[in-house]
């Protein structure tokens, strides 16, 4: 298995911010778009003699991408696609289709979005609605990803790539995987204690990665951040968001979450868990060859850890946050009906989307899973047809450091709960408005 | 004839500098959406200056400043007093000291994050205490202080250094012949014509840090408990792309640190950066 976009998407996140700052302030400063010789981070793959249109998608997991592009190419000669590669991490890859879009360049024809900014592109303008194209899609790509494709019941991306989360264990440790979080604490913090290491290990430092390990207790306690509608926060209703804080503020007070869980991302995770410091470990399917030893890996673990779906407060079913990426056609190119092709092929078409498998980048498209015969990929696809889409929602981004800003501290035990939990739900209420 | 021959440079200082400011400036005035752009006028400054986590990030700032340039000061005119004396190796002292000044920031600042973190990092180790370094917000202040008050006091010290080599040993002599002690030639000789020089330091060091990002940014994204004026502007920029509300925050972050230059200026240092402009004339 390859390293996942997550991964990297983390791992080099803040050194490359204070750069992309500088450079962002002189670009805005000068309106050069992206492309130009002023973006030390984009790059053209060079793919196509004639490019008739362009894909702007991560720089991480390169090689997958172009090889979606070059099928493409072989299959449509006289209607090349060219890829533009962008920065591998998010914040910077948002911010150069932002400055290709508000600056009227117009350069990309096709946007590789993150699963979180459908909602921010519509509401911008950015985007071209793909509701007419829902057809094709559905019972073809997965629920959840059409979910995170759509902003008020329209869709405006398809759904190319995907992500789920596993629960790692310890089968030298554990016997049979947990299916309530309490039978996780439980069975963790009794390991823990004989073997002298850490009950759980994840993503906890202030960051979307907290995010989403927050939203998965909340969503396997029946929680639901907004109406069918969109139209209200429902993040109150009920007593999940109380049920998933209780628990993590409890586990931080009683030692279930290892030391430094506060400031770990998912490599942090990784490396503890795969030093055998660690009893059960919430992350994405990469880990899972790094953790056999492969490819000249150390690891403590290998062939002592397996990997089940995540419990819930229930014990019923399974859940996870989805990452991956939806393609959308921006509304500034000058070749849309192309693009609107593109984006569907890339959607629908058995033999792109095992390109992704066949680099283990988590498929959309539900046929990919049926004749997998690796059980773990097998699960992945339980998993994710199980999973649900973070709400792709305008105001997403500013509901999520809201969340950080609140419900850290509260975890931490430096802010009182009550008060953070009616902070998310008022910034909940916030992130569907549009001026 | 002169306006003629300054008249390239003069418009080359309004394209590069004064275009951007004012572009800035026009574009504060709107509330920009994507595509959609309404003028709003001074809303944005009202929200602005109505926003809790705005005053937060100015609380920030000024606690960031005011503890990190007073150490650097207080540290660097130690280093500088020590470099002053002629010792063997007095040279290389000098280029040692630089370092951690020459590193970028945001390295320096990756550095620092990974000392202070429970897993790579030793600092608990070192000091024997359980300190949440990173996620508790009082501790994380005290964090970046230390990291950019070792990465700016070698500055300072050069600054002030600079400073003493221009004090010419005369003063020292005649101090000396009066019956002055050590304690009292550094407040009567030392201090008052080092004046310039302090002025300058803290001038560059005070507008330096009311504009910090890397070091906040590193060890809490943008996070509320460590953000300061240029984080927060940031964020509206980047993760919550409110294009008009970032430009007001940049504009008030641009005044303040305006007028502190000048009341730094105005208030202590005009006689003084008019005597160095006198003496250079001659």
């Amino acid at each position: 298995m390859s390293v996942l976009p997550w991964h990297r998407r983390h791992a080099g996140r803040a050194s490359g911010a204070a750069l992309a700052a500088l450079a962002l302030t002189l670009m805005t400063a000068c309106g050069e778009p992206p492309g130009e010789e002023s973006d030390a981070e984009g790059e053209s793959a060079g793919l196509a003699d004639d490019p008739q249109f362009v894909w702007a998608v991560t720089g991480a997991d390169r090689q997958i991408h172009e090889d979606v592009a070059r099928l493409w190419n072989e299959n449509n000669p006289e209607q090349q696609v060219e890829v533009f590669f962008l920065a591998p991490t998010a914040d910077e890859q948002r911010q150069a289709m932002f400055q290709d879009l508000q600056s009227q360049a117009g350069e990309f024809d096709v946007l590789g979005l993150d699963v979180i900014w459908t909602g921010e592109f519509a509401d911008f303008g950015y985007i071209e609605s793909l509701e007419d194209m829902r057809g094709e899609i559905e019972g073809v790509s997965l629920p959840g990803a059409i979910d995170s494709a759509q902003w008020q019941q329209e869709l405006y991306a398809l759904p190319y790539s995907s992500n789920g989360a596993f629960l790692y264990y310890r089968t030298d440790l554990i016997d049979e995987p947990p299916t309530t979080w309490d039978e996780l604490y439980e069975t963790g913090m009794e390991a823990a204690e004989e073997e002298g290491i850490a009950p759980f290990v994840g993503q906890g430092d202030q960051y979307e990665g907290f995010v989403v390990t927050y939203l998965e207790m909340f969503w396997s306690a029946g929680g639901e951040l907004f109406d069918d509608a969109q139209e209200n926060s429902t993040f109150l209703e009920g007593d999940a968001a109380q049920t998933a804080l209780d628990f993590m503020v409890e586990g931080q007070e009683n030692g279930f979450f290892a030391e430094g869980f506060d400031s770990m991302v998912e490599d942090d995770a990784r490396a503890l868990f795969q030093s055998g410091e660690a009893v059960y470990m919430r992350n994405w399917p990469y880990a899972i060859p790094l953790l056999e030893g492969e490819e000249g890996e150390e690891s403590e673990v290998a062939g002592n850890f397996d990997v089940a779906p995540l419990p819930t407060f229930t014990g019923e079913g399974t859940t996870s946050a989805l990452g991956g990426l939806n393609n959308a056609v921006s509304s500034l190119s000058e070749n849309k009906d192309l693009a609107r092709e593109f984006v569907l092929w890339a959607a629908t078409d058995a033999e792109a989307q095992d390109i992704l498998a066949g680099h283990s980048l988590p498929p959309t498209m539900l046929s990919a899973y049926d004749d997998a015969d690796d059980p773990n990929f097998e699960m992945l696809g339980e998993i994710l047809a199980e999973a649900d889409a973070r709400p792709p929602v305008p105001g997403y981004n500013s509901l999520s450091l809201v969340i950080q800003d609140n419900l850290h501290p509260a975890f931490l035990g430096q802010q009182d709960p009550e008060s953070a939990l009616e902070a998310v739900d008022n910034a909940a209420n916030d992130a569907l408005e549009q001026d | 004839m002169g306006r003629i021959f300054l008249a390239p440079s003069l418009t080359f200082m309004a394209l590069i500098a004064l275009f951007p400011v004012f572009y800035a400036i026009g574009m504060s005035l709107y509330n920009i959406r994507g595509f959609h752009r309404d003028f709003v006028g001074v809303d944005n400054y009202v929200d602005a200056l109505t926003d809790p986590s705005f005053w937060n990030a100015a609380k920030n700032t000024l606690i960031f400043t005011v503890a990190s340039v007073s150490l650097e000061f207080v540290i660097g005119m130690a280093f500088a007093l020590i470099m002053h004396q002629a010792f063997v190796g007095r040279g290389l002292t000098r280029a040692v000291i630089l370092v951690p000044w020459v590193i970028p920031t945001a390295v320096a600042a990756q550095v620092w994050r990974y000392m202070f973190d429970h897993n790579p990092g030793f600092v608990n180790a070192v000091l024997g205490t359980e300190i949440n370094w990173l996620r508790d917000p009082a501790w994380a202040m005290v964090g970046i202080i230390s990291a950019d008050v070792w990465k700016t006091a070698p500055f300072v010290a050069l600054l002030l250094l600079a400073g003493l080599q221009t004090i010419p040993r005369d003063y020292y002599e005649a101090a000396k012949m009066d019956g002055a002690g050590v304690v009292q030639r550094f407040w009567s000789v030392t201090l008052p014509l080092l004046r310039p020089a302090i002025v300058v330091a803290l001038l560059f060091r005070t507008v330096d840090a009311l504009r910090m990002f890397d070091f906040a940014y590193v060890f809490a994204g943008y996070s509320n408990s460590l953000a300061t004026l240029s984080v927060y502007a940031q964020r509206f920029l980047v993760a919550e792309p409110q294009l008009g509300y970032a430009n007001a925050l940049s504009t008030v972050t641009f005044v303040i640190v305006m007028l502190v230059g000048l009341a730094f200026i105005s208030r202590m240092g005009r006689q003084m950066v008019g005597d160095v402009g006198r003496k250079e004339k001659r």
